[in-house]
This record gives C-alpha cells, sequence and structure tokens, in this order.
C-alpha cells in the first residue's frame, strides 16, 4: 500500500526535474512542520521481522489516515498566498481533519517544534526524517512507506536536500525563524485548545489569553538581553522605559509578525498564474493600487521571480494605466531577458514551446497597443516581431503573432483607402505576393498562415483561435480567390455560411486535443488544493466561532466540495476557448437570423462555460439572451432581467451590459415617442466611441444608425438620409459590408416613410442583395417587407405585387422575427388585402382582421404606439365596411389613446429608469 | 572639506563620525573662534551669512567614562558593546552614540543577512531590525527637544531607511541648521534631492556651506552650469581645496570640457598622490581620451593605495576596456558592485563591456539595474536603447531612446539615435527621423550627423530647398571645424547640382571648384558640371 504513489505520476517527475534545475525549495519553519506531519502520517518503517500495525498509532480509522494524507497533499500545492500561513492557521486547519484524536496532533506538533531549540536538534530532526523514505531490507510492496516519487515524498526529499546544502548561518537563521513562528501562535493555540465553550466564555477566553500573551512577551523584553535574543530586542529594551505601555505593545505585535517566508517555486508560480486568470476574468475584482503594494511586497521578497512584473503590466494594462504598463512591460522582458517566457506554465518540459525571449516581448508590445487602440504601433511591432522571430526561427511564436495580427486587422477598422500597410519591409511583401492586397485578403492570407503554421507545430489552442478567427471572417466577408485566371474563372460572390459552421466545429476540437502543446497541459495549478483548503478554513472558522449546533454540521461536512471546488479536468483556457466558439455560434446565427439558436447557444454558454468565462464574454452571452427577451417578450420582461445582469455584474465599467442597457432605453424611447430622450441616448452612445478614427468602428456605426433612428422617427427626413448617406460611406470605406445592408434598409425606410416610394425602391432592392450575399436571411426577410410597403405606397395597382412579396417574407419572419418585426409583416399583409381593389372585405373579413389583431397585441406589449395606432386605424376602416359599429368605436377609441400617447409622451421622467 | 561623494551610509560608519570624533568638548571650544574668523574672513559676495549655530553642549562630567569607554569600543567597531555601556545615559552625547552604534549594528549584521538570506529567487531584503526602536526614541527625544544635531542627522537617515522621505528631508534640514559642518548630514539630504523643485524648496540658513551643499546638488541633478558658478566662487575663498577642485573637474568632465578637467586632476593628482575620491571620473575622463598610458598609470597608483575600493576597481575595469580586455574589465566592474551594490556608473559602464562581448542579455540586464537604482541614468536608457537597435528591434528601442532623450533633452545623441531608428530600413518613418533631427540639430549636435542627415532625408523627399539649406549650413559647419570627409563631397555635390538646377550658376561653380580638389568619382562629376 503505497501512500499516494505515483500521485499524478508525470507532474511528480516534472516538479523533480524542476527542482534539479536549482530551485530548490528553502527550509522554513512552516515546512518544518509539514514534514513533520508527514511523518506522523507515514512513520519510518519498523525492522523487518516486526509485525507493522495496520494503521499508524494515533489513527483510528483509514478515512482518517487518509483524510490528513490529503491534508498534506494540499498543503504542498495549495497557492492561496505567496507567503506561507502562520502555526496559528496551520493549527486551526490541523484541528479541522483531526477531529477524532483530540488534539492530539496539534499537541504533538507543537511540542515537537518547540522542543527544537539548538542548531543540533534541526540536524537531528533530519536524520529522523530521512528515515522515513528508505524502505526497509525485506521489505516487499505490500508494507507501507511513503513512495519516494509520490508528492510528499519529493516534497520531504527536497527539504532533506535543502537542509544539507543549508550552510550554519542559514540553520542558525532557521531557528530563529522557527522560534518566532511558534511564538506568534502560543496564545490562539491556548484558546483553541480549550474544548468546553460556549460563545461568552470563549470571548472572555479569547481576551484573556490575548492579555496573558502580551504580559508573557512583555515579561520577556523587560529581561533585556535574552539569551536567544540577537538582534531588535535589544534595543527595544532599552527603549521601553522611555515609551508608553501602549506604544511599546503595538510595536512589539508589530515586531513579532510571523517571519515573512516564502512558499516554494511551484506554490508562487502557481499563485501568479492563478492571479492572472483572475485579471483576466474580471479585472474589477483587483483593485489596482492594492494589487500593486502586494506585488511589490512579493518581489521585494522574492527580486529574481521577474514574472511578478510581468503580472503588474498585466494589471496597469487591464485597469487602463498606459504608462505603467509600457514601463512593466519593458522591465520584464528586461531583466528576464525574455528567457522566463510569457507561455511557460511552471514546470513545462516542452522546451520548444516556450515562446520566449525579444519576439515574445513585441508580441506583447504589439497586444498593448492593440488593447489602447494604437492600430499603427500595434502593427509596427507586430512587423519586427515577425522579422525578429524569422531572424531567431522562432516558429511558434511566429505562429503566434500572425493570430495576433489577425486579430488586429479584424478588430480594428482599417481603411481599405488608407495604405497601412505601406513600406516595402512590412507585411505586403512578407506574404510573398507581388501583387498589393486589400486588408480583408491580407487578413485571410495571414490567418490561413497561422494556422497552418500552428496545425504543424501542434499549437492546439492556436488552432482553435485561428479557427474562429477563420469563422468570424466567413461570416462577414465574402472570400475571393486571389488569383483568378481568365475569364472563365467562376466566382460565387456569397459568403459561406458552411465554412463558417465548419470552422466553428473544427474549434471546438480543442476540448478534445488539448494537452498536445504543453501549455494547456498542466491541469493541476494547485487551484484545487488552494480551494480545499479555503473550505477547510471556512469550515473550521465557523466551528469556531459559531454555535455547537452548526459545529456538528460542518464538521463532518468539510470536504464535501462545492461544485467548483472540483478540479476540472480541462484547463481553463482550452473552456474558454471553447465557450467562445458557443458565443460565436450565436452571433453567426444572430445574423444568419435564427433566434431561437441564438438563444439556445447563449444559453449553452451561459451556463456550461459560466466558470472559466471572463466576465466580459460572460456579459456578452447575457446581453444576447436579454436582447432575445426584449424582441419576443417586450420590454418590461427584459428590464427586469437586466436589473439581475446588472447585479451579477456590478461594475459600472462592464460595457456591454451598459450599451444594452441604452439599446433598450433608445428602442422603448423610439417607440413611446420619447424622442427627446431617445435623442439624449444617442448623443451619450457617440460619447462612448473612442476619438480615434478606426477605432471602435462597431460602436461608431451604431451611433450614427441610431442618430439616423431618430431623426426618422422626429421625421427630419432629409438630415436622417444626410446621417444615413454619410454612414454608409464610412462602411464602404470600412468594407463593413453587413452593415451596409443595415444602412440601406434604413435608407429605403426613410425614403418610404418620406413619401418617396420610387427612390426607396433601389435601396430596398440593394438591401436586398446585399443581404442574399451575406445570407442575413432575417434581414432580408424585413427588406422584402419594405420592399412590399414601397410597392404599396405607389398605388393600389400594385396591391397584388406587394401581396406577393409579404407573403414571400412571412415564413421567415414569423419563424424568427421578434414581436416588432412580425406586428409589420400583420399589418402589411392586412394592408394589402386593403388596398388590393379586388378585395372584399365583407367576403373575408377574418384574413384582415388576424393579423391585426395580432399585430395589436405585439404592439401593445411593445409599447409602440406609433404602429398600435395604425393597426387600430386599420380595424376601425374594417369594422366600419363590417358595419360593426361598437367594434369600429373601440379600435377608433383605442387609435385614439396610442395618438395622444404618441404626442404628448407623459412621464418623460421615469422613461430613462426601468 | 574633503568627503567621499559616494559613501554609502551603511559601509562607512567610522568615517561618518570623524567630525564628531574629538571626544572632548574642549577642542571644538577651541575651534569656535576660529570658526567665527573663517566667517568673518568669508565675505563671499557681499553675501551676509547667518553666524555659526553653537551647539550647547551637555555638562561633561555626567558619565564621561562610560562615554569614552563606549566611544573606544565603537572606535574598535564592537557596536553593540558601546551601546550597552551606554544604557541609561541620558546626556545628549550619550544618546547620540548609543543609538549611533546600535544603527552601524543594525547596519552590520543587515548586510551580513543579506548574503545569509540569498535564496534560489534572489536576495532578501532584510532590513535593520533597529530601525523601528531607533525610530520610536528619536521622534521621543525630537519631541521633547533632548536632542542634538547629530541625533537629528542619525534621525534622518533612519526616517530615510524607512521611506518617510519627507520628514527625513525636514529632520535633516533643522539637523544641518543648527549644525552646518556635518557633511555627511548634506550627503543624505542631497540623496533626498531628486529634484529641483524639491531642493528649492527646502528651508535652509543661509550659511557658506549651504552653497557647497547646492553646489554639489546642482551637480547631482546635472544642472552642470548653476554647480560651476558655485565652486567657482566657493574657489576663490577655499583657494586650497582639493576637493572643490575635483568637483570642478567633475563638472568639467560633465560638461564634455576633457582638456580643463584633465589639468586640474593632473594638479589634483600631484598636490595629493594618494586620492582615491573622484578618480574614477578621472579615469572616464582619461577613457575618453584614450590615454592609455595615463590610465594605467592611475590604476596602478589607486591599486597601491586601496583596491578594494569600488573606485579602485572601476577604473581598473576601465583600464583593461581601454585595453580591449573586456572580460578582464567585467570581472573587476563585478568587483566593484559586489564593493558597493549600488555602484551606478559601475552598472552602467559594465553595461557597456557586454555589448562589446556580445553578450546582449547580460548587457540589457547590467544596464535595467541601472535604471532601476536612478531612473534618471539617461546613459543607461540611452545604452538599452542602442542594443534593441543593434538586435535589429528598432521599434522596441524608441521606447528606450524616448527615456533617455526625456531625461537630457538638450544633448544631442537620444535625439540622433531616435531619428536613426525611425530612418532604419525596417521603420522608414522619414518624417519623424526629420523631427528628431532637427530637434538634434537645434540642442548643438557636435557630431554633426544631423545636419547632414537633414539634407539627405530632405533631398531623399523631393524638398530640395529643404535640402540645400540644411546642406549649405552642414558645410558651414565643416569648413569651421576645418575637417573634410564624404560629408563634405557630397554636401558640394548635392549643392552645386541644385544652384545649377535653379539657375545659379555662380554659386554652382563655386561648389564645383571646391569638388575639383577631391579625387574620386565626384571630381569628374564636377568637371561635367562645370563644363555643362
Amino acid at each position: 500500500m503505497n501512500v499516494f504513489a505515483g500521485v499524478g505520476g508525470g507532474a511528480v517527475g516534472k516538479e523533480a526535474a524542476s527542482v534539479g534545475g536549482g530551485a530548490l525549495l528553502e527550509v522554513t519553519p512552516h515546512k518544518l512542520a509539514v514534514c513533520h506531519l508527514v511523518q506522523i502520517f507515514a512513520p519510518p518503517p519498523p525492522q523487518a521481522g516486526v509485525a507493522a500495525p495496520a494503521l499508524p498509532f494515533p489513527f483510528e480509522s483509514v478515512a482518517h489516515h487518509n483524510r490528513l494524507g490529503l491534508f498534506l497533499f494540499a498543503l504542498t500545492r495549495s497557492c492561496e498566498d505567496f507567503l506561507e500561513p502562520p502555526l496559528e492557521e496551520l493549527l486551526r486547519q490541523l484541528k479541522a481533519v483531526d477531529s477524532l484524536v483530540n488534539g492530539w496532533l496539534c499537541q504533538q506538533l507543537t511540542s515537537t517544534l518547540s522542543v527544537l531549540n539548538s542548531p543540533d536538534d534541526l540536524f537531528n530532526f533530519f536524520d529522523k526524517l530521512r528515515g522515513v523514505l528508505s524502505a526497509p531490507e525485506g521489505a516487499n510492496v505490500e508494507d507501507e512507506f511513503l513512495d519516494p516519487n509520490s508528492q510528499l515524498g519529493v516534497f520531504l526529499r527536497c527539504c532533506i536536500l535543502s537542509f544539507n546544502t543549508m550552510a550554519f548561518e542559514g540553520v542558525c537563521h532557521l531557528l530563529a525563524n522557527l522560534v518566532e513562528y511558534c511564538n506568534s501562535s502560543e496564545t490562539s493555540y491556548d484558546f483553541a485548545e480549550d474544548e468546553a465553550f460556549n460563545s461568552e466564555i470563549e470571548m472572555s477566553n479569547f481576551m484573556d489569553a490575548n492579555i496573558h500573551v502580551r504580559d508573557a512577551i512583555f515579561d520577556k523584553y523587560s529581561k533585556g538581553y535574552a539569551p536567544e535574543s540577537h538582534m531588535g530586542e535589544g534595543s527595544s529594551s532599552l527603549v521601553h522605559a522611555s515609551t508608553s505601555l501602549h506604544d511599546f505593545d503595538e510595536g512589539i505585535f508589530k515586531a513579532e509578525d510571523n517571519p515573512d517566508c516564502l512558499r516554494s517555486r511551484w506554490q508562487l508560480e502557481a499563485y501568479l498564474n492563478q492571479q492572472a486568470d483572475i485579471l483576466e476574468k474580471d479585472p474589477s475584482l483587483v483593485p489596482l493600487n492594492s494589487f500593486n503594494a502586494t506585488m511589490s511586497q512579493l518581489q521585494a521578497l522574492a527580486p529574481e521571480l521577474h514574472r511578478v512584473q510581468f503580472l503588474q503590466y498585466l494589471n496597469a494594462l487591464t485597469h487602463d494605466d498606459y504608462i505603467a504598463a509600457l514601463d512593466n512591460l519593458h522591465r520584464y522582458f528586461d531583466y528576464s531577458a525574455g528567457m522566463q517566457g510569457i507561455f511557460s506554465r511552471s514546470s513545462s518540459s516542452f522546451q520548444d514551446i516556450i515562446v520566449g525571449k525579444y519576439e515574445s516581448a513585441l508580441l506583447c508590445l504589439g497586444n498593448l497597443h492593440c488593447y489602447f487602440g494604437h492600430p499603427k504601433k500595434a502593427l509596427e511591432a507586430f512587423t519586427e516581431a515577425v522579422r525578429v522571430s524569422q531572424m531567431n526561427n522562432d516558429d511558434s511564436c511566429l505562429a503566434y503573432i500572425l493570430g495576433a495580427i489577425s486579430n488586429l486587422l479584424s478588430k480594428i477598422g482599417m481603411s481599405s483607402t488608407i495604405g497601412t500597410i505601406g513600406s516595402p519591409y512590412s507585411l505586403g511583401n512578407n506574404i510573398g505576393l507581388g501583387t498589393p492586397l486589400s486588408i480583408q485578403q491580407q487578413l485571410l492570407v495571414l490567418l490561413k498562415r497561422s494556422l497552418k503554421r500552428a496545425d504543424t507545430l501542434k499549437l492546439t489552442s492556436l488552432v482553435s483561435f485561428d479557427h474562429l478567427s477563420l469563422a468570424k471572417f466567413d461570416l462577414k466577408h465574402v472570400q475571393r480567390p486571389l488569383v483568378s485566371f481568365g475569364p472563365n474563372a467562376y466566382t460565387k460572390l456569397r459568403t459561406c455560411p458552411a465554412d463558417v459552421c465548419k470552422n466553428l466545429r473544427l474549434s471546438s476540437h480543442v476540448l478534445t486535443d488539448f494537452g498536445v502543446d504543453g501549455l494547456s497541459a498542466s491541469s493541476d495549478n494547485g487551484s484545487f488544493s488552494t480551494s480545499w483548503l479555503r473550505n477547510l478554513s471556512a469550515a473550521s472558522n465557523s466551528w469556531c466561532s459559531s454555535s455547537t449546533k452548526s459545529r456538528k454540521v460542518l464538521t463532518n461536512d468539510f470536504d464535501n466540495f462545492h461544485f467548483h471546488a472540483q478540479p476540472s479536468p480541462i484547463p481553463a483556457a482550452v473552456l474558454q476557448l471553447a465557450g467562445s466558439a458557443y458565443l460565436l455560434r450565436a452571433t453567426a446565427w444572430e445574423h444568419y437570423g435564427s433566434a431561437p439558436m441564438v438563444r439556445m447557444n447563449s444559453l449553452v454558454y451561459a451556463t456550461c462555460f459560466a466558470d472559466a468565462a471572463s466576465s466580459s464574454e460572460l456579459s456578452l452571452a447575457y446581453v444576447k439572451l436579454i436582447q432575445h427577451l426584449a424582441a419576443f417578450k417586450g420590454y418590461s420582461a427584459a428590464f427586469s432581467a437586466l436589473k439581475l445582469a446588472e447585479e451579477k455584474f456590478p461594475s459600472t465599467a462592464n460595457s456591454h451590459i451598459q450599451l444594452l442597457k441604452m439599446q433598450l432605453l433608445h428602442e422603448r424611447a423610439l417607440h413611446r415617442g420619447q424622442l427627446k430622450i431617445a435623442q439624449q441616448i444617442c448623443d451619450e452612445f457617440g460619447v462612448l466611441s473612442s476619438s480615434v478614427s478606426g477605432v471602435d468602428i462597431e460602436l461608431k456605426t451604431e451611433a450614427s444608425l441610431r442618430h439616423a433612428r431618430t431623426l426618422l422617427a422626429a421625421k427630419q427626413f432629409s438630415q436622417a438620409a444626410n446621417v444615413a448617406n454619410s454612414l454608409f460611406s464610412t462602411c464602404y470605406k470600412y468594407n463593413m459590408q453587413v452593415e451596409n445592408a443595415n444602412v440601406l434598409l434604413l435608407l429605403a425606410e426613410i425614403h418610404k416613410n418620406s413619401d418617396n416610394a420610387v427612390l426607396g425602391l433601389p435601396y430596398a432592392l440593394a438591401s436586398q442583395s446585399f443581404c442574399k450575399s451575406f445570407n442575413l436571411d432575417l434581414l432580408e426577410a424585413s427588406a422584402t417587407l419594405t420592399l412590399a410597403e414601397l410597392w404599396l405606397a405607389l398605388g393600389s395597382t400594385h396591391a397584388k405585387r406587394a401581396l406577393s412579396l409579404a407573403c414571400q417574407s412571412l415564413p421567415m419572419i414569423l419563424g424568427h422575427g421578434g414581436m416588432e418585426l412580425r406586428a409589420r409583416a400583420h399589418i402589411v399583409l392586412a394592408k394589402c388585402h386593403l388596398s388590393d381593389p379586388k378585395f372584399k372585405v365583407t367576403e373575408d373579413p377574418c384574413s384582415v382582421l388576424d393579423p391585426l389583431n395580432q399585430a395589436v397585441e405585439d404592439l401593445q406589449v411593445l409599447e409602440y404606439h406609433e404602429m398600435a395606432a395604425e393597426a387600430y386605424y386599420l380595424k376601425a376602416l374594417v369594422y366600419n365596411n363590417l358595419g360593426k359599429l361598437d367594434e369600429r368605436e373601440e379600435a377608433a377609441a383605442s387609435f385614439r389613446e396610442h395618438t395622444i400617447a404618441l404626442e404628448n409622451p407623459y412621464n418623460e421622467a421615469d422613461s430613462l429608469s426601468y | 572639506m574633503d568627503t567621499p561623494s559616494l559613501s554609502g551610509s551603511a559601509a562607512s560608519g567610522g568615517r561618518l563620525l570623524h567630525l564628531h570624533r574629538s571626544g572632548g568638548s574642549s577642542f571644538r571650544r577651541r575651534l569656535r573662534p576660529g570658526g567665527g574668523a573663517s566667517e568673518a574672513g568669508t565675505p563671499l559676495g557681499g553675501v551676509s551669512y547667518v553666524s555659526t549655530p553653537i551647539p550647547d553642549d551637555d555638562a561633561f562630567d555626567v558619565g564621561a567614562d562610560k562615554y569614552l569607554l563606549a566611544k573606544t569600543y565603537f572606535d574598535c567597531r564592537e557596536y553593540r558593546r558601546a551601546a550597552h555601556v551606554l544604557r541609561g545615559q541620558a546626556g545628549r552625547k550619550a544618546v547620540f552614540l548609543r543609538c549611533y552604534a546600535l544603527y552601524t549594528a543594525g547596519e552590520k549584521r543587515k548586510e551580513e543577512e543579506t548574503i545569509e538570506l540569498e535564496g534560489s529567487l534572489g536576495k532578501s531584503n532584510a532590513i535593520n531590525q533597529e530601525l523601528v526602536a531607533l525610530e520610536r526614541e528619536l521622534s521621543t527625544h525630537r519631541r521633547t527637544g533632548a536632542i542634538d544635531s547629530f541625533g537629528l542627522y542619525l534621525y534622518g537617515i533612519v526616517l530615510r531607511d524607512k521611506d518617510c522621505e519627507g520628514l527625513a528631508r525636514t529632520v535633516l534640514v533643522e539637523s544641518v541648521n543648527s549644525y552646518p559642518w556635518n557633511w555627511s548630514a548634506w550627503l543624505e539630504l542631497q540623496s533626498l534631492c531628486t529634484s529641483s523643485d524639491i531642493l528649492n524648496n527646502l528651508n535652509l540658513k543661509n550659511h557658506w556651506m549651504k552653497d557647497f551643499f547646492l553646489a554639489s546638488a546642482h551637480l547631482e541633478l546635472k544642472m552642470h552650469e548653476e554647480a560651476l558658478k558655485r565652486y567657482e566662487c566657493l574657489m576663490r575663498v577655499f583657494r586650497c581645496s582639493d576637493y572643490i577642485q575635483a568637483q570642478i573637474a567633475t563638472v568639467q568632465y560633465s560638461m564634455r570640457d576633457l582638456d580643463e578637467a584633465d589639468m586640474i586632476f593632473e594638479e589634483l593628482l600631484r598636490t595629493d598622490p594618494f586620492r582615491v575620491d573622484s578618480m574614477d571620473v578621472y579615469s572616464n575622463l582619461l577613457y575618453a581620451k584614450e590615454s592609455s598610458t595615463a590610465l594605467s598609470f592611475l590604476a596602478h597608483r589607486v591599486f597601491l593605495t586601496d583596491k578594494y575600493r569600488p573606485e579602485s576597481c572601476c577604473i581598473i575595469a576601465n583600464y583593461y576596456s581601454l585595453k580591449g580586455q573586456h572580460e578582464k574589465s567585467v570581472l573587476y566592474f563585478q568587483r566593484a558592485l559586489k564593493l558597493n551594490r549600488k555602484y551606478l556608473s559601475a552598472w552602467t559602464l559594465m553595461g557597456h563591456e557586454f555589448v562589446e562581448l556580445k553578450n546582449t542579455p547580460a548587457a540589457i540586464d547590467a544596464y535595467r539595474r541601472a535604471v532601476d537604482i536612478n531612473p534618471r541614468d539617461y546613459r543607461a536608457w540611452y545604452g538599452l536603447g542602442q542594443i534593441y537597435e543593434m538586435m535589429g528591434m528598432p521599434f522596441y528601442g524608441l521606447y528606450y531612446f524616448r527615456k533617455s532623450s526625456y531625461l537630457q533633452p538638450n544633448d544631442a545623441r537620444p535625439w540622433n539615435a531616435m531619428a536613426q531608428c525611425y530612418e532604419s530600413d525596417q521603420l522608414q518613418m522619414i518624417e519623424e527621423a526629420i523631427k528628431c533631427y532637427e530637434r538634434s540639430a537645434n540642442s548643438n549636435d557636435t557630431e554633426g550627423i544631423a545636419l547632414h542627415q537633414l539634407g539627405k532625408l530632405h533631398s531623399m523627399l523631393g524638398q530640395s530647398e529643404e535640402a540645400a539649406f540644411y546642406y549649405k549650413k552642414d558645410l558651414e559647419r565643416i569648413e569651421a571645424e576645418e575637417r573634410q570627409g564624404q560629408n563634405f563631397v557630397e554636401a558640394l555635390l548635392f549643392l552645386a547640382k541644385y544652384c545649377k538646377n535653379i539657375g545659379r550658376f555662380e554659386e554652382a561653380e563655386l561648389y564645383c571648384t571646391k569638388l575639383l580638389d577631391y579625387t574620386g568619382p565626384e571630381n569628374e562629376t564636377a568637371k561635367i558640371f562645370c563644363k555643362g
């Protein structure tokens, strides 16, 4: 029964390797304590011939024994902090583990540690430890002993080795630290010993204990030069005569703090990785300055651990501190000379994977500029990175750089008219094609190139990322062959949804293939141990402070984890990538116009990938769900959901939620006819985006689109048309064809509403053809609907054609469209019938009344006064024709109601709240 | 007056105390009239100085024996023993000596611990364990007024070590105001004045020691003109002070006035042959002048005087560097840094050596450490930029040149370097390069790169008028310096062509005749021009 034999076999091997590389852990009092516990856990085997007991002495059951083992394992792996916990903390945790033998372990531990008084004691202690590891002669596998290659075995060996290489001064320091370590917890230990207490006695005990200790320390110091006092104390003894007792106490307790002992290197790196993950997930959780203070504290203790500077860079970056980010970035890469790399997660043995050196510095620099919206600088940095990595034959870094460049190109609107990539040494040439390419073509070439490279280098995460980017590209761009030969070359100018689906599917392969590239290999990053310990201390804390009743519940329960504490076999980074595929799927369906699919994919993302997701991505999924609600259930439902979402993402900086709120408010204001408010929100929209041209291009587009719509609602047709026209030219300049379809449709609407149906027709047709080539089915249906309206406006002779167009769009709209679109379709349908001279209402009233009733229902939920009024008007007409006067009056009254509401938008004040 | 300018307070306990060494107060009493006389005899340019304050001493009888015993222990470097002897003594001097002994003991222990505690993740920052107690005691004394200027000085150091810089400055100012001759206090104060604003806002009494302080502080803040002016004033009064001479030489070296500085240093060495202070500056100067014989002589001399001074190691390293033996040079720089980890110029110079050795990571590391010790060291920033430029990363290097030029805005070199990055093959940002060169040309570019490059870049961009302007200026400069070379020929050729094109034939002819003095293909071109 080898205890923990081969726990995570590979990981241990790696650990040992990294230990051999000079990253010895240093022996600290805390580690001494753990060593001692290991010794109790797996005592030295008895001499051959003596029958070993089934369980070592203090343990009552196998479960009990295993629990201590798990605890020790967690202690050596946890990465909650960079400093080791004080003895007090350790004892508290130990008490929670060892509830069965009444604190025997704690007593044992403290007594052993306090007996270590001289260097010789330490030597003997380690001598005894050595016995734990050596299997006795004639032992067989069945015997119980600690496997030297298990996690605990390696830990023990490291400690012994570290002690053996220690100079005498080091031993003295260890001893001094040990004394401090033991002293710092005298109080709480005494207090914790006290088993029988209720809360009042506990309190008084606590006070007493505190006072006792203060007295004890005071006594000790007033003795002057105690034999074991080397430093510090001497002067304190001289001082205390002249200072007040109060001051003195404060000072002593400061100085008497637990000695600052760092955890092992593995734990430190795990800690840093964890912090980096938190920063990435939700920067608002990490306050800028306090995190910086923590990091500088760590840096003071471990000046050669340069990754701390990288974390400081990340911190500054996520908090938008440009100068500090730049400084820390340069400092990190100067110091480590790139040798620590950025991608080397702890002890990766894949040396060729570690993207090291200066090209990664440039990669980071480029990303920094990209993040802060300096496309030109970012591109320069990336170009240089490409050059340097080619010079250094760093293929994997090159692949990453290409990925980053394509990310930049896709993210930041590059006007195709401005030669951003102009100089002969930059990318145009690297691509190897003589002819100048448009940005989009370059993007495609880069993506394919990066994908190919990543594929051959087996960088699975990058492959997945590139597939995602390709999917994104395919979604919005028509792929044209780069060089077409001859007149016969046939090009189909349409986007290809099949490609998008294929890429999304391939991207999800990362879920099965991860681990090959080594970056995402180590799934055990200490978080399991950390959360195990955290649960433990939470349990033991409440056990200490709350009543006995809850204690009973908790003491038996502490190792039942919460769900998220279970170690996931899939690394978070992989989960994140796989999750983005779902999010992108939702976006794709949004484009193609299938609301149920959007909802489904967003739901999958929000439920399955929420743990690994960054707050911004998760909020995006929520945004999609809420948008769906708004379109199908009306504003009140959407706003109540929004409230929940705002509670979940409390940071005001969360732009997705903020944007969504403004979108919803704007739409509601438009529907209600509150134009001033709509205009106000439009202005706010405009302020949100950066003033640099080419940056935040999507936001800017949306802002002016909404502006035009507001103007349209205010019947300022010529101005609306102007805004829409300039928006069209911007979109054209930045090659945003999908947005163009939208803008064209808007232009058609403007002309329709300004009674220029003839002028509107070409726009609607153009929009329709755009939609066709980009497979925007829902938008196409709505363009068709607009077309029908335009024909209708041309006179009753065109009613037939309008009707057929409306009918053509109906299946799509009724299947996937939101309430507004459905209502519009219904009204158009009714209007077509009514304006058809051959149509007799009296013969078939249902074909008109049914759609109108449907429309009225939807519009009332949406509070869309203008269209509701129209619907009621039509209804009144129909009833009039049918001779149903009561119903006619009712419809007319409703019509009046809505018209009044539209003309006198009431309670404007509350329309910004919800 | 001769005090090492680089003495860290930590290592030089014995030296710091020499002002106080007299022990008994009789010596100082004797000195007082002398001090008054010197004050009366030094009317510097009509400036009215405050009279030197007279520290009121304790009655010397109380515990005099114990004090003397402690002082002796202190001089024998048995600091804790000295402190122990003085426990319970309440006299100001006794308090100071006890605290100072404790501080020194703590510093000593700190240094030892720094080595002992060095782990795999680098040196742990050991702290002086006595600081907390000392601060508490000294602040109490300060509050009650039972503290003399030396106690204040010590309090200032303790505060500085505890990173309370503002209060440290105030306390040090108090100290120097009550006893102006403690140069160590001035030096500590100077190290806390990191900008001229801070310096100007100090509330200092107008004592003549203040002039020494201000001069030195100005030198440190690279305000060379002010420093030189002040030192020259002081020189008129303290005619024989070799400290002032050395400082003047240092200023002049910093202002690139090498010959003048050389002369002063030579003179200094003649009068004070065993001097090591400031000699590292001299060695830098000799290095710049490439006079290896003099440098070897100097190295030999300081080596015999005291080979375990950081300055000595630095001088020897400079010598090896000049001789092209960069490995050995690095070795000696490393030794200097072992003796003083914060020896700024050694880090920078070692960076240069690593560059020569083509060991770029090590060079970057060395420069970066220099920068982290003193972020105002523009040379190290410049060095970092240069390395990255050499590695073919001009865009990355720009950040460092920008830092360097920010610190030294009137120095042409960083601007030139930046411009070279911009016009490099990789970046080709000509307009930015032109801006930088213009800046460089305006700040007295002695190497004459800027004007020529400006002409060239403008002609590349087809802006021949600007190009002609700059070429002409460049020509004037070259002629003034009576130098010739390829640049000269290029400028002449362009100007000849340009003048011919715009029809100013006489001028063109002038340039052509000048060109005819040169051999080479340009000569032929000039002949063709003349004929055409």
